[in-house]
């Protein structure tokens, strides 16, 4: 069959290129309303009423608040958060209060009559503030989260080191900028509570919901629409505008539709946590690395949302894709008067890896050594152990991905040719960015690289607790005479290809054609909990348990098939006779021989990793201090590409998304409030600013990925383009930049100390 | 205010200029407001975000878009005329315009993108008078006249006197922009469109420059400068200028010219840039052009 | 206002505020769900129709500017028999993967290959750049309008 491996239509191709595929604003039922929210204009404050304007026409009109909430918290790890703002704002653009109306005019012209009465009290709004305790906004100390990992002696190790170094590296905030803002459709029936909406994660708005109005798993549904991008972004977030939506249609006795506009999405949706991070590290004098000690602070907004996860992934991934004898990695998490931070593709891990390759930089630099020789050199490899003390096993490509990036990008020739010590040569610009008639400006080029690592799955023991499941059907089929197949998930399709790659998994398991496998829409009611769609999971965990459960099908139905004779459909017709269906439901199982400890952070952190090298070529317009990626060659080992064309095209859109946060994407956050809420200011990459990609795909399989050898690759593309660019800046330039982004402006400002 | 409130505005489209401005004289002796929309590219934009207006006090919207005296792009006699509702997309796909005043071809083309260049027009973007207005700064380095429109008949105001302030012009109430019209640079002109904007295409202007020179045995007998996003109104230079039309164009420093280049700009920081950066780029941007004007043959 | 044109080659002829955006109006009662709304401010070109043949942003077209136009959505791409040779390319290339920003992507496109038969790599990232995608980074999107020229140009010569 060989399904596997073949780069086939994507299912859902057709619907949305005919623009028949539903997204929730496609939606609609009878007697809906309008759902908006009003929200908190500061950044810390005494919530002490709501004002209604008794100008204002309020009939037809719903009005939600914190009272009306039956239990008022946001189930996620916490429960810190609230549904809706009660007695004090914590952030600005908290929601506070919600409204539903007939239509949108009115809907905004309600809005705009209520007006939150709120006593401004100090906020904390900066990390330094946070832990100097100016204020106390959450728990004794304002931590979210603290996390150690170590391995031998890094201080002592790094004191001994001939060559000691030292830096510190700063990322900010990223919007994930999903082209579909956030929306719910609610409504309530004798069946209880029914949602749907654009989301990653069925069951983690189930849970939230079966929460905060006290309903059995039966009394509430969940289901996907077709969801227009998420990269984190619909993890966590939709459970709490699900609650609101809920909440407006319990009230108003009709069902509500919440869209956000672009600009209420921007301000009050989560968004990738602030970093800094401070790394010391020791090496000899030829760039065999010892010890490291890093510290990692992160920024983690008002609520604790998934804080303490992003932050253990921040550390796990933060000594990088080297092998270090010594290390001790300290992460700790705060709380401010900001919007809530969350998940964002990578997930902690692009903050660290940005560190640790600016430093691997600097090490190289230190050393007049090349930069990716430093790396070469000191590979982790089968058999080396990282830092929580995780031997390596097996599938570690890395060392191919350098070589092969190495090579595809020219790297050897390049890295002597260009960079700000070469002499200038003309150089043909786009065309647009050329001048009529203009002379040859001046620009430099420079070409850097970074290599890097992403666990996939969930952290530790996550797995183990969660016990993904999932479920095919054996069904007749409309001829009733060649059965059919219906994978039965709760991983959602977000745009990245899970029915396409679960429908091959499935039927190369099954020895069918494709068009003989279903994926049934992810609804709380019709699919088991198979875990949540993130950390890269999707394919690697839960493809797995699709492969097993249609393994077991197969296997079931040749047994009956030897039994009795016929061929493959005769004895699945025989499984079938007087019933509707045949179900093999699969749990995952955690392979035996990972062991975690949480109490230590000790022991296999991720079942395998996937890696990574990027190699980005740029010119940089020294008169405006403007970067043009010129190539960029990315090389992932994925263990086993199920979908070549669908596996590229992750790793192309999460390395731009890495560009933009590198060259484009700035976040003005002035007193806790967020002043480029959209998209003409908050500025993400189009096609002319997009390089050229060359992707490579590394296949070193891991042994328990499904299609032979799969592991997850999401998140993965989204660490390593950050600082290949930084990397390559500073070869054109001279500059160097520790923290991003690396706007013009930036490295206008950067200058004076490197040209 | 919510887009879904658009549909509250009354709209109305006069059929001819006359109709126009009988309409826009009347209601500006009742004190009225009265909104001329063309492309939307900036007043439909501009009311999601602006503060709601009184439902029962609402401007009246007059589609100008399709009225034929502003519409149409002429050549004749070495004057080129604009019509106010020309738009960008028209603007750079028009042959003459790309031989004899390519500043401008290449001002429209890097105007947000397709969809934008399709709806804006350049009337819209002289009386919008952002100071990030790509197309004002094309046109001041050409040294466009702005005609206007009223029931009292036509009056020219040379584009170098219409911004009066931040997003404030000489436009009456009760006149409307028919045209612009400019005398073509002589074939052969230096002319340069360079814009730095937020990134390489649906971008607004950090920092954009139009430069035009024009030299004869080494004199400088025209030279025109706009530049977009440094000062409340399209800075036209006039010290830069000055320097342009200098006898030798090789006794123009470096240091001159920054000189002159901050004395025309006021840059400010705001959510794009910073004014330390644009002043700059600025500058680097006046030098550049200076330099390929003394590299140019024949100038 | 009585706003009459010819959308998707039909005549249709409505009554609606003349100030809503064609956006609305066709999402609305219109029901051509498939333009879809990203940002509300021409910036995503998500919502990209084309207006007498050029693409605009239908956020900031005013309903009653439509009176007497032609207006084509991505409801109007396909061919008698299914999907268009530039759908079928986005499906066969990798050119859609969350879908939001498809249709749009489409319609600049269709725009492009109608005025422009044989673009190249630059003129097609031209024609592009203003829809914004955020899953793709753009190079299969590249890929599917080259394929439908290649398609195309190889039915002409064949």
């Amino acid at each position: 069959m060989a399904l596997v491996g073949r780069s086939v239509p994507r299912a859902d191709g057709r619907a949305k290129v005919a623009g028949t595929a539903r997204y929730v604003d496609d939606l609609t039922r009878p007697g809906v309303l309008f759902g908006g929210t009003l929200r908190s204009p500061m950044a810390r404050g005494r919530l002490h009423g709501i004002r209604r304007d008794p100008a204002f026409d309020w009939a037809g009109v719903t009005v939600v608040t914190a009272e009306d909430v039956p239990v008022n918290v946001v189930a996620l790890i916490e429960e810190d958060q609230p549904v809706l703002a009660s007695d004090e704002v914590r952030h600005a653009h908290e929601p506070i209060a919600l409204v539903a109306a007939e239509d949108p005019v009115r809907l905004a012209r309600a809005l705009r009559a209520l007006t939150p009465e709120i006593e401004p009290l100090p906020p904390v709004l900066t990390v330094a503030d946070a832990l100097a305790r100016k204020a106390q906004i959450h728990g004794p100390d304002n931590v979210f989260a603290t996390y150690r990992i170590s391995k031998g002696d890094a201080a002592g190790a790094i004191a001994s080191s001939p060559i000691r170094l030292k830096g510190r590296y700063r990322t900010p905030h990223q919007e994930q900028l999903y082209i579909e803002p956030q929306g719910m459709l609610a409504f309530w029936d004798a069946g209880g509570a029914h949602l749907v909406g654009s989301l990653q994660c069925p069951f983690y708005v189930h849970k939230g919901v079966k929460r905060t109005f006290s309903l059995d798993d039966d009394h509430v549904d969940v289901t996907q629409a077709v969801t227009g991008g998420g990269f984190g972004g619909k993890e966590e977030y939709p459970t709490l505008l699900a609650l609101h939506a809920l909440l407006l249609a319990k009230k108003s006795g009709r069902p509500v539709k919440m869209i956000y506009g672009r600009q209420e999405d921007i301000e009050a949706t989560t968004k990738r946590h602030p970093c800094e991070v401070t790394i010391e590290s020791g090496c000899d004098r030829e760039g065999n690395l010892s010890a490291v000690s890093i510290r990692i602070l992160m920024d983690g907004g008002a609520y604790v949302t998934l804080t303490p996860v992003v932050l253990s992934r921040a550390a796990l991934h933060a000594a990088g894709a080297y092998r270090w004898e010594h290390a001790a990695i300290e992460a700790v998490a705060v709380a401010t008067n900001t919007p809530p931070n969350g998940a964002f593709r990578g997930f902690g891990a692009p903050q660290t890896i940005w560190a640790i390759e600016r430093h691997m930089d600097r090490i190289a630099r230190e050393l007049s050594a090349d930069p990716l020789e430093l790396r070469e050199k000191n590979l982790l490899r089968v058999g080396d152990t990282t830092p929580t003390g995780q031997f390596l096993k097996e599938s570690v490509g890395v060392q191919r991905c350098v070589e092969e990036a190495r090579k595809a990008s020219g790297w050897d020739k390049k890295r002597a040719a260009l960079g700000a010590g070469a002499p200038a040569r003309p150089v043909s610009a786009l065309p647009r960015r050329t001048a009529p008639g203009g002379s040859a400006p001046r620009k430099a080029r420079g070409i850097g690289a970074s290599v890097f690592l992403h666990g996939a799955g969930f952290t530790g023991s996550g797995e183990r607790r969660l016990k993904g499941c999932v479920a095919i059907d054996m069904l007749r089929g409309s001829s009733g005479k060649k059965p059919i197949f219906r994978i039965r998930t709760a991983s959602t399709d977000i745009g990245q290809g899970t029915e396409t790659v679960f429908r091959q998994i499935a039927a190369e398991a099954l020895w069918v054609s494709m068009d003989r496998v279903e994926f049934a829409t992810p609804s709380t009611s019709v699919v088991p909990d198979s875990g949540p769609t993130v950390a890269s999971r999707t394919v690697m965990i839960v493809g797995s348990i699709v492969e097993r459960a249609a393994r077991d099908l197969f296997a079931r139905t040749e047994h009956e098939r030897q039994k009795r004779g016929g061929s493959f459909d005769d004895a699945a017709l025989r499984l079938l006779a007087g019933k509707e269906s045949v179900v093999s439901e699969k749990t995952y199982e955690t392979p035996e021989d990972l062991v975690w400890d949480d109490e230590k952070y000790r022991g296999d952190a991720y079942p395998v990793f996937a890696w990574g090298c990027d190699i980005a070529e740029v010119e940089v317009d020294l008169d405006t201090f403007e970067t043009t990626v010129l190539g960029f060659w990315s090389v992932a080992d994925v263990g086993k590409a199920i979908h070549p064309l669908l596996c590229k095209g992750q790793i192309e859109g999460g390395t731009l998304q890495a560009i933009g946060w590198a060259l484009n994407e700035k976040l003005v956050v002035k007193d806790g409030r967020i002043l480029n809420a959209r998209m003409a200011n908050y500025i993400v990459p189009t096609s002319l600013d997009a390089p050229r990609f060359t992707t490579v795909l590394v296949e070193d399989p891991y042994s328990r990925g499904p299609g032979g050898g799969a592991k997850g690759i999401g998140e993965l593309p989204m660490d390593g383009g950050a600082p290949a660019i930084a990397a390559a800046i500073e070869h054109a330039t001279g500059i160097v930049r520790d923290d991003l982004p690396l706007l013009p402006e930036d490295l206008f400002a950067a200058r004076r100390t490197a040209m | 205010m919510n887009p879904a409130e658009l549909a509250l505005y009354p709209f109305e489209r006069p059929a001819t200029l006359t109709e126009l401005c009988r309409t826009l004289s009347a209601r500006a002796g009742r004190k009225e407001r009265t909104v001329l929309l063309a492309g939307g590219t900036d007043w439909i934009v501009e009311r999601g975000l602006a503060p709601p207006e009184d439902p029962n006090d609402l401007p009246l919207v007059l589609d100008v878009s399709r009225l034929p005296e502003l519409r149409g792009i002429q050549v004749a006699r070495e004057r080129a005329v604009i019509g106010a509702a020309a738009t960008f997309l028209e603007i750079r796909s028009h042959p003459v315009l790309l031989r004899r005043a390519p500043v401008l071809t290449a001002m429209a083309r890097e105007v947000g993108a397709i969809q934008i260049q399709a709806r804006g027009t350049l009337g819209g973007n002289l009386a919008t008078a952002s100071p990030a207005a790509d197309g004002a700064a094309a046109l001041m380095a050409l040294d466009a006249e702005v005609v206007l429109a009223s029931v009292h008949g036509e009056r020219r105001v040379s584009l170098t006197q219409f911004f009066t302030g931040y997003r404030a012009t000489r436009r009456a109430e009760d006149e409307v922009i028919v045209r612009v019209e400019f005398l073509l640079p002589r074939t052969g002109a230096h002319q340069a469109w360079r814009k730095v904007g937020t990134r390489a295409a649906q971008a607004i202007s950090k920092v954009a420059l139009a430069a035009i020179a024009e030299r004869e045995r080494g004199r400088g007998v025209r030279a025109g400068f706009g530049m977009a996003s440094v000062a409340p109104v399209t800075a036209p230079l006039p010290t830069v200028r000055a320097l342009a039309l200098a006898p030798s164009l090789a006794s123009v420093s470096d240091e001159e010219l920054d000189a002159a280049t901050r004395r025309d700009i006021a840059p400010i920081d705001d959510v794009r840039s910073t004014a330390a950066y644009r002043a700059h780029v600025a500058s680097a941007l006046v030098k550049a052009f200076f330099r390929e004007l003394r590299e140019a043959p024949g100038l | 206002m009585r706003i009459a044109f010819v959308l998707n080659g039909r005549k249709r002829t409505l009554d609606a505020p003349p100030l809503a955006r064609l956006l609305d109006l066709l999402r609305g009662p219109l029901g051509l769900t498939g333009t879809k709304e990203g940002c509300g401010e021409g910036e995503c070109g998500s919502c990209t129709v084309l207006l007498d043949g050029v693409p605009v942003n239908a956020c900031l077209v005013a309903a009653g500017q439509c009176d007497g136009r032609t207006v084509l959505t991505v409801e109007g791409l396909g061919v008698k028999d299914g999907l268009s040779d530039l759908q079928d390319a986005f499906v066969k290339e990798g050119g859609a993967q969350c879908g939001i920003c498809t249709p749009g992507f489409l319609m600049a496109a269709h725009a492009l290959l109608t005025a422009n038969p044989q673009p190249g790599e630059g003129e097609i990232r031209e024609s592009i750049a203003g829809n914004i995608c955020r899953c793709t980074g753009y190079q299969r999107i590249v890929e599917s309008i080259r394929h439908a020229v290649k398609e195309r140009a190889s039915r002409e010569s064949g």
